[in-house]
Order: C-alpha cells, then sequence, then structure tokens
C-alpha cells in the first residue's frame, strides 16, 4: 500500500516536472517584438556568414554558418552532417537539448529565408525540442529598429546529449516505400512541379510520382515575414488534408526550402508525422528507376 | 588629382613609416613569388622574355598598394569588385579585404561555398586575421624570394598540440602520422578548387580532391593543388620552357576546409585500401610535367595480425 502511494507520488511529481516544458512549446514563428522581449530566455543562433555577423547582428547572439549545419554529400547538397559531427556542432555552440533556440537569418531571397528553416529543422532533428525562427529575418530586425551589436559572442562550449529524432528524417528507401501511402508534398514552385522548369543542378525535370504541391510563396509575405497561421492553415489543408496522423513527406530540390513547410505542418499546425527528404530532387530525379510524373 | 594615391607608398609611409617600409619588400607587394616559381622551367633567355612581357605587364602589374586591401578590390581577371566599405578606409574586413584577391582559391572553400564544407575554424568564427599574422601580409621588412621562406607562417601544431588529443585513437593515429603525413592529407573535409587546361591564360575550374607526395617533402603525403601550366602556357610570348619537367604539376596546398571527422579519419581503409583521392597514373593531367611521376603515392595496406 505503502509501495502504490509512494509510486502515484513519484509519477504525479514527474509529470508536474515536465508540465512547464510542454506549456513552453515554442512557437515555430516569432516576430522582433517577440525576441526582443525575450531575450534573455533565449539562444539568438545567426546563421549568417561569420563577416555578416560581425558587422551587426542581434545583441547576445551567437553565430555558426549555415554551411555547418547543411553540407554536400557526394553530389547531393543541403545535406545533414552525421550525427556526431552535429553533437560537435552543438556542443561547440553551447546548445542544450532543453535550450530555447531562435535561428535568424537574412530573408531578402527563399535561399536565405530558408537557412534558417533548415537550421531549425536540423535542431529539432537532433533533439533540441524549442525551436523557433525570426519571422523576416534580420532584416525586418533592422528595419524595426532594433538594437545591434558588433561585439561577437563566444558561445561556452557543453557537451551535447540530445536525442535524436529519426522519425522526422526520410531517405531514398522510405520515400520509395511510402509511395501510395503517404501524403508526398513538392515544397517547389508550380513550374517546376508541374515538370516546366528546373534549376542547373537537378538532374531532370518532374516530380515524384503522387506528389501534390505546396509551393513556398504561400508561406511569405512580400518582406520576408511568415503568415498568420490561419492563412497558412488555410492554405496547407486543402493540399495535405486534415488527419493529424496521416504520414507526410515534405521534399524540393535539395532538401532545404522544404523545411519552412515542414516546421510550418509539423510545429505549427500539430500534423505529427512528418519527414524531410533530404535528397530531394537531386537524388530522386537522377535515378531513371524512381517512379516520376508527369 | 591623383588616381591611385595608395600606389605610392611613401605617401602612406608620411603616418605608417614602419607598415610602408616592409611592404615595399612583401611578396603581397613584390608578387616576386609568382615569378620565382615559375622561371624555374625556363631557360635563362627565357627566363628575360618573361620578366619583360610576362611577369611586369602580368602578375607585376596586380601587386596590392595598400588601397588595393584597405579601399577598393583591385581589378582581377579584368573584374573590378568595387569599393570596400563606401569610400572609407577599413582596417580589416577579411570577407573583402583578403577574399577578393583570393576568393578564387581559399576563401570559398574556407566557407564552404566552393567543396561544400565549412572549415571548422569558420565555423567557430575565426577569420583571416585569427590564424594569419599582420607582419606576415605587411611583411616583416625581408625581401623574401618565396612564400616557404617566412618563417612564422601559421602551423596547425601552434594550437593544436599533439599528444593532447582526448581520443586514444586519435592519438595514436597522429603519432604513426607524425612525420608522413601532413595534417591537410586526413583532414582536408572535401572537394577545392583545382584549375585545368591553362592554354594561353585560360583554364577550367572544378572542384576535386588530389593526395600525392608533397613536391617539397618527399617523405610526406598532402593534400595537392594542379598548378595547370602547360607546355604551351607562354607560347604565344615565344617562350618554349626549355626546363618545363623541372617542376610538377601539382604542389602542396593547405587546403582550408577542415574537420575533425572527414572518410580518412574515420577509416584507414579510406587510403590504405581504397587509396581514395590519391594521385595515380590513369588520374593524372595528360602531358604534363614527368616529375609528376615522382609525386604518386601507393600507401601500402595495414598488415593484420595473424
Amino acid at each position: 500500500m505503502v509501495n502504490a502511494k509512494r509510486k502515484v507520488m513519484v509519477s504525479l511529481l514527474a509529470l508536474l516536472l515536465l508540465l512547464p516544458a510542454a506549456a513552453f512549446a515554442a512557437e515555430p514563428f516569432v516576430t522582433t517584438e517577440w525576441l526582443e522581449a525575450n531575450l534573455s530566455k533565449v539562444t539568438v543562433l545567426d546563421v549568417r556568414k561569420v563577416e555578416e555577423y560581425n558587422e551587426g547582428h542581434i545583441p547576445g547572439s551567437i553565430n555558426v554558418f549555415y554551411g555547418v549545419w547543411g553540407i554536400k554529400k557526394g553530389v547531393l547538397l543541403n545535406e545533414l552532417p552525421s550525427d556526431d559531427d552535429l553533437k560537435d556542432i552543438l556542443s561547440a555552440a553551447g546548445i542544450e537539448p532543453t535550450t530555447h533556440v531562435v535561428v535568424v537569418s537574412k530573408a531578402e531571397t527563399m535561399p536565405f529565408r530558408t537557412d534558417a528553416t533548415r537550421v531549425a529543422w536540423t535542431l529539432r532533428y537532433a533533439g533540441v525540442e524549442n525551436v523557433s525562427v525570426l519571422s523576416g529575418g534580420i532584416e525586418k530586425w533592422i528595419a524595426d529598429k532594433k538594437p545591434l551589436s558588433k561585439e561577437a559572442v563566444k558561445p561556452k562550449a557543453k557537451p551535447y546529449r540530445g536525442k535524436f529524432n529519426k522519425q522526422f528524417f526520410a531517405n531514398k528507401a522510405q520515400v520509395t516505400g511510402a509511395l501510395g501511402k503517404a501524403v508526398i508534398v513538392d515544397v517547389r514552385p508550380p513550374e517546376f512541379y508541374k515538370g516546366e522548369k528546373k534549376l542547373d543542378f537537378v538532374p531532370a525535370t518532374g516530380r515524384i510520382k503522387g506528389a501534390v504541391n505546396l509551393p513556398p510563396a504561400l508561406l511569405y509575405n512580400a518582406d520576408g515575414t511568415f503568415k498568420t497561421k490561419a492563412e497558412i492553415e488555410a492554405a496547407a489543408k486543402p493540399v495535405v488534408g486534415t488527419d493529424l496522423d496521416k504520414e507526410i513527406i515534405v521534399y524540393c530540390d535539395t532538401g532545404k526550402v522544404c523545411t519552412n513547410w515542414w516546421l510550418a505542418l509539423h510545429d505549427l499546425l500539430g500534423y505529427r508525422n512528418v519527414k524531410v527528404y533530404d535528397g530531394s530532387s537531386m537524388e530522386w530525379l537522377a535515378d531513371p528507376a524512381a517512379p516520376k510524373e508527369p | 588629382m591623383v588616381k591611385r594615391p595608395s600606389n605610392d607608398l611613401a605617401l602612406c609611409g608620411e603616418c605608417h613609416q614602419e607598415i610602408a617600409a616592409n611592404y615595399r619588400k612583401s611578396l603581397h607587394y613584390t608578387t616576386i613569388g609568382q615569378r620565382n616559381r615559375v622561371i624555374k622551367r625556363m631557360s635563362k633567355e627565357e627566363a628575360k622574355i618573361f620578366d619583360e612581357k610576362v611577369f611586369e605587364k602580368s602578375c607585376r602589374s596586380c601587386h596590392a598598394s595598400c588601397g588595393d586591401c584597405h579601399v577598393k578590390s583591385p581589378a582581377i581577371a579584368g573584374v573590378s569588385l568595387g569599393l570596400i566599405n563606401k569610400h572609407k578606409f577599413v582596417r580589416r574586413d577579411e570577407g573583402k579585404t583578403c577574399a577578393f584577391c583570393h576568393g578564387g582559391r581559399v576563401y570559398p572553400e574556407y566557407t564552404g561555398e566552393y567543396g561544400g564544407n565549412a572549415d571548422v575554424h569558420y565555423q567557430k568564427g575565426m577569420m583571416c586575421m585569427d590564424c594569419h599574422t599582420m607582419d606576415e601580409l605587411h611583411g616583416d621588412g625581408k625581401a623574401y624570394q618565396l612564400k616557404e621562406e617566412v618563417r612564422d607562417r601559421p602551423r596547425c601544431t601552434d594550437c593544436h598540440e599533439p599528444g593532447r588529443e582526448v581520443k586514444l585513437t586519435a592519438r595514436v593515429g597522429h603519432l604513426k602520422h607524425a612525420q608522413n603525413a601532413s595534417c591537410y592529407a586526413c583532414h582536408s573535409a572535401g572537394e577545392y578548387r583545382q584549375c585545368f587546361n591553362c592554354h594561353g591564360g585560360h583554364s577550367e575550374a572544378k572542384p576535386g580532391f588530389y593526395i600525392g607526395t608533397s613536391p617539397r617533402n618527399r617523405r610526406e603525403i598532402t593534400t595537392l593543388r594542379i598548378i595547370p601550366t602547360v607546355r604551351d602556357t607562354f607560347k604565344p610570348y615565344g617562350i618554349r620552357q626549355a626546363n618545363f619537367d623541372a617542376l610538377p604539376n601539382y604542389w602542396d596546398a593547405p587546403i582550408h576546409n577542415i574537420r575533425k571527422r572527414t572518410e580518412r579519419t574515420r577509416n584507414c581503409d579510406t587510403c590504405h585500401e581504397d587509396r581514395k583521392g590519391f594521385l595515380t597514373m590513369e588520374t593524372l593531367l595528360k602531358d604534363s610535367s614527368r616529375v609528376n611521376l615522382e609525386l604518386i603515392k601507393k600507401p601500402k595496406p595495414i598488415p593484420v595480425s595473424p
């Protein structure tokens, strides 16, 4: 009897300890106002080039350049570093699984905007639970006349011991196995989805067979800020459906741009089973045997 | 109005006396290293022609004046990249001051924009001047003839003392290779710029990765970069390079894309069995210098204990 009571007490205590973390689940997209008000509570991760960071950054932010998080593997661009390298990067940056990280990049073009979302997804994959992206990037921060610093912050290294969320990642074999079962989302502009255009480094036009289209433009306002949750939801639901447990795999050309929709679907709208196909079109369309259309 | 005032070192020397005096003799200013390297391929008569028609009009004309680094980029291959910071003098802005000239090699490798893997030092926010010294750039007052004569160039071991590795495997690996492999040979993270087909100044650049014997230290395996001077590079000037085979077409190159882990640090077989990235007869530049053959290295398989 005493033992049973003790067990209940321990369970209740564990639940109480978990509650603050659950209550503090980070919003994936935060405004400059929110960030300014919460600067002391978060780690701001600036992923611009070192020189750009040195010229002026959000006070207190640390810098780890995008190219460290998304690397070239063989011919494929923007691939995940191996887990041990990723742990080293996080350790050197002093990021822990419980750290709330706000990722900041430039926002003037889609590739820069998605530097931030790709790093955010990588952090989530590595087991950092609270990750946000600054809506509108550093340009919005400057436009809003928020303070800038030229004082480089050297992070205090700590061994990273997070548990990796492997379910956020899909390889080619997993995508092949999911054909006809999962919702495969092509996150490229419609002309790429339709097979009318392609980028030079993508081996062929076309898309993964059965893929639906959710272009990146539907997520952003003209100034690079994110649209509202209601607007994003209205754009996503007709394409991916309303079943929050349905498996969804997003892809683009290299596996970078599609991370913006991963964040929106998984962390904003609550779809629970969303994966990024890291090899994306670069890998899929290079294989003549991989089912594609049109 | 003086068009390029900082071309006159004496003018800058009015305030920066020591720097200007040293700079006059520095390799950045004289560019003599470039001349002295290539001249060994030529006879004495050819060398005279080279000095007049090529070096003075080409290499030497591109020496860096004070303003080329601190105000405006020099014209590189006919392209001027403009002012560094409006029209203000910049003390240091390595992304521009250094990268304008070293933007073909070194800088894009360092940032990962070329070969795809950023250097671990860049990851940690380090820029050029965190390793390279002011004396190295401005000169120390000695008129060096080649870069390699400069003693106080940065070395990996300046910061990374061998024998202090946390992991036993790293300690053993470093000990085993200390005398016969450069740090880059194992820690260069990927492909770096290689230039081919230098006929009459035209060259095609592609990412590549080569390991072989260092032409400067035959006991050492290291990363090599293609120097695409071919037999008819200076033909338009009447130089046939009488001693073309005196120099190789690959030089040992300190590649700025260092990572702690690479294919070679992860697996000994990458070098000892697969010989991945090693220069071979098949990959050697066609019709290149005969001395290149001496740079081909075949690492032996690691003996297996019975």
